[in-house]
């Protein structure tokens, strides 16, 4: 068993404590730990973040979140079939000192899209995995797929014969195995010792292919679960930085010497959704009555109704920026065309809401969480004052977000909010599922509460999906872009912000994915 | 005796199974573990199929059975969240939370009782009326807001203290202690004073009460018109019959020391079982929370059973009325 050592790890530890930290050990800390650190076990950002230090993909996402070669050092489509040939870096080691080759791609591989495996819908359009020779591999795919290298950019390689020398061939769902605790990447930090929801640490790798651009020597990670403590453990100076720290905490770090707020834009828009698939409302004084949103002129009368620049000023702190699509401005595939948000027009909407046949309004049940997003629940208030400004009344219901998604799932909602991050950083992805008509066969619409339908934009997916030709492409994503916006499908408020805040001496790059990069962090 | 005592234990065990009932149905409400578990991209029959192995669409009795069994059997399943072993997660979380209940128990006995006494035999004292407004606030601040402030005063303003987490640890055997580092210790204090803070105030008011009582008893009286000193009739006759309420009260406080040392673990980030309970509320983490409120369940009925047990020794009256 590779299980670390707790007791050499509590020893190191009384060591460092004691003598004063040295310049180049880093502490860091964010609410949630990485539930394992298996990279194939769980599809949530704390877990990838984390890991993507530790281990590598055959691509990986630069400061500007482009695609650029890692563990592949070019790749290709393939030549009289779909698909894509990828041409592996030479001279790589796992972090015990075994060779990576095409063969360890092929065991992530058939690890990765296994059943056990929370991330096999990536490898969904791939029908088969070649290995040419040690340094080439092919995926080849159902249908052209320009998107493939960037969809996978998470997908993290593990060693074939680490894995199988401890029982770790495939992820553990409900027991943990070696993988769940200790790992064995390529990548540029290695994991010295692992306690869950405590204290994780790593180290630099010391034969890492690439040149290392930090400087640091010992890398602490602390989970720091309550706001308030994680704050005074910064300002204390314990730890030297943390992310994301809450909107109302940001004046208190500006004003106090020797330290940096590091401000961004998440790749997260937050919008209103509607049950578009059913005839009656579900709650408010109006129950049982005909949907009201299912007219969309009633739909763009929310839309006009909602003031996103008060609540951008009042509760964000104008820190957020106006949203109008389904992903924030200048992804992938982000319509151009398309760009004007809806702006706020209180006698615009009540004039929609007399023509729709609702000049007295009327009440419905709106949807929110109140843990899941920066300022959820203050948001939804603010949404339903405004609402009730021309005069339909929105019966608010909050909860946190772990009985949420149960609750949309069972359609108990007239309307609700939600935040969506492209996982690909492109625009097919929030139409993949959030727009396409639920489809359980062909896995679209997972996301798509409200059972949004449209012929036009379910027979433009496909094609989106496998076109080449980029010019092409847009057209089509503009086209549906165009689509959502007519029939106001959604409604985006705003792009939600990313707040960090650090020790000024550290220098450190934050990525709009609100990944962590040790690669990128100097102390001084 | 024996009946008496097979009686309370087969009582305990019935309260044990109601701990477990209410526990159970608690989880129904917390949330759906399935989509804490996986990520956005899974797909619904990915899920579907997850919520089968794990035994949630099982009916609600055949659940409830499968728990029971398991506990019974000390098997208590794996973690939702982290996918560890829960007993063992639960075990190497103990010592963190008993050694903060310790010191804080300690802190509330030694500022506690000479504070009472002192309280108790100069009521007029300037230094007692302190006291009391003292305990006054002692009481009525919630915990979390003199975590807080403790928190900001020591540890950003002045830098003397560690603000979160345990500092350095040793192990000794399968005990991990930070009682016995300098920088443990460091990082002990805050969270003990936080913690015994409540304990402290009940102690000090509970001492004042009993001494005083005591000061009035006729053997008291009689002592002092012998003309014993004052010193030996305050602290071996007065003090000794006073601890001897305070002492079972104190006892019966621990396990409320252990249960709610959530809120204070969650201020200091302390690595205990409170923190573990709050994380696997977060996370949905069913097997956790039903072992972690088993146990603490456990401990109380443990400790009540103890102390009637003792009284039923020493009081042979009890044990009459019993089995009436």
């Amino acid at each position: 068993m590779m299980r670390p050592n707790l007791q050499v790890a509590a020893l190191v530890g009384g060591i460092a404590l004691a003598v004063p930290a040295s310049a180049e050990t880093f502490r860091w800390s964010s609410a949630t730990d990485p539930q394992t650190m298996d990279p194939h076990a769980v599809n949530a950002a704390p877990v990838t973040s984390f890991l993507n230090n530790v281990y590598e993909g055959l691509v990986r996402r630069n400061a500007e979140m482009a695609i650029e070669p890692s563990l592949a050092t070019s790749w290709a489509p393939l030549e009289g079939e779909d698909g894509w040939r990828f041409t592996l870096r030479e001279g790589v080691t796992f972090h015990d000192g075994a060779d990576f080759t095409a063969d360890d791609v092929l065991f992530s591989y058939e690890r990765a899209a296994s059943e056990e495996s929370d991330v096999r819908s990536w490898f969904a359009p791939v029908s088969e995995v070649q290995v040419v020779d040690d340094f080439a591999i092919d995926f080849v795919t159902n249908a052209p797929n320009p998107l493939f290298p960037d969809s996978i950019a998470n997908f993290l390689i593990m060693d074939r014969g680490w894995a199988e020398a401890n029982e770790a061939t495939r992820p553990a769902r409900d027991a943990e195995n070696v993988a769940t605790r200790d790992a064995n990447g390529t990548g540029p930090f290695r994991l010295v010792s692992r306690d869950p929801g405590i204290e994780t640490r790593l180290a630099p790798f010391d034969g890492w292919w690439d040149e290392a651009e930090h400087n640091v020597t010992e890398a602490i990670y602390t989970p720091i679960g309550n706001p308030a403590t994680g704050l005074a453990a910064l300002l204390s100076g314990e730890i030297d930085m943390i992310s994301p720290i809450p909107l109302q905490d940001v004046a208190q770090v500006e004003g106090r010497e020797g330290f940096q707020v590091l401000e961004g834009l998440e790749t997260r828009v937050i919008m209103l959704g509607f049950g578009h698939d059913r005839q009656t409302l579900n709650y408010g004084a109006d129950a049982g009555a005909p949907n009201p949103f299912l007219d969309a002129r009633v739909r763009r009368a929310v839309a006009l109704a909602v003031d996103v620049d008060t609540i951008d000023r009042v509760i964000m702190r104008g820190k957020s920026a106006p949203a109008s699509q389904l992903l924030p401005a200048g992804l992938s595939g982000y319509s151009e065309a398309n760009d004007a948000p809806l702006h706020f027009d209180e006698a615009g909407a009540r004039a929609l809401l007399a023509e729709a046949g609702y000049p007295d309004g009327f009440s419905f049940g709106l949807m929110c969480p109140n843990d899941r997003y920066i300022n959820d629940e203050a948001v939804c208030r603010a949404v339903a004052s405004m609402l009730a400004r021309v005069g339909i009344d929105a019966e608010l219901t909050a909860m946190p977000v772990r009985n949420y998604w149960e609750e949309l799932r069972a359609d108990n909602f007239d309307m609700y909010l939600l935040g969506w991050s492209p996982g690909t950083f492109d625009a097919e992805h929030p139409i993949r599922f959030l727009a396409a008509t639920p489809n359980e066969e062909t896995r679209v619409g997972s996301w798509n509460f409200g059972g949004y339908s449209n012929p036009r934009v379910d027979e433009l997916l496909p094609q989106i999906q496998r076109e080449l030709d980029p010019a092409a492409r847009q057209a089509m994503l503009d086209e549906v872009s165009a689509i959502l916006q007519a029939e106001v499908a959604y409604v985006p408020l705003y792009v939600e912000p990313l707040i960090w805040a650090a020790k000024d001496s550290v220098g450190l790059v934050q990525r709009p994915d609100n990944f962590f990069m040790l690669r990128w962090v100097t102390v001084n | 005796m024996i009946p008496f005592i097979a009686r309370r234990l087969v009582q305990s065990l019935f309260v044990m199974l109601a701990v477990a009932a209410l526990a159970f149905a608690l989880f129904r409400f917390v949330g759906d573990p399935v989509s804490q578990m996986t990520g956005v991209e899974t797909a619904p029959e990915d899920m579907a199929r997850l919520r089968v192995e794990l035994g949630l669409t099982d009916p609600v009795p055949v659940q409830f059975a499968r728990f029971v069994g398991d506990l019974a059997t000390f098997d208590f399943g794996y973690s939702y969240r982290t996918r560890q072993p829960v007993g063992e997660m639960i075990a190497e979380r103990i010592p963190a939370t008993l050694e903060l209940g310790l010191v804080a128990l300690l802190i509330s006995l030694v500022v506690g009782v000479p504070g009472g006494v002192y309280a108790a035999l100069k009521p007029r004292s300037a230094g007692t009326q302190a006291l009391l407004i003292g305990t006054l606030i002692g009481v009525s601040v919630p915990t979390f807001v003199i975590g807080i402030l403790l928190v900001f005063l020591f540890g950003v303003q002045l830098g003397w203290l560690p603000t979160f987490g345990r500092g350095g640890t040793v192990e000794i055997g399968p005990w991990r202690t930070s009682l016995l580092t300098l920088d443990g210790w460091r990082s002990l204090i805050l969270p003990a004073i936080t913690l015994g803070l409540y304990q402290l105030t009940l102690t000090l008011r509970l001492v004042r009460a009993e001494m005083m009582e005591v000061m009035r008893t006729d053997h008291i009286r009689f002592a002092m018109a012998r003309g014993l000193p004052l010193r030996s009739i305050h602290y071996r006759h007065a003090l000794g019959n006073t601890l001897v309420p305070v002492v079972t009260i104190v006892a019966l406080q621990f396990g409320g020391v252990i249960a709610f040392s959530i809120v204070t673990e969650s201020v200091f980030q302390w690595p205990g079982l409170g923190l573990l309970f709050l994380e696997s509320i977060r996370f949905v983490d069913i097997p956790v929370m039903a072992v972690y409120l088993v146990l603490i369940g456990f401990v109380f009925v443990a400790i009540n059973l103890l102390v009637d047990l003792l009284y039923a020794a020493i009081d042979p009256r009890i044990r009459v009325t019993g089995a009436a």
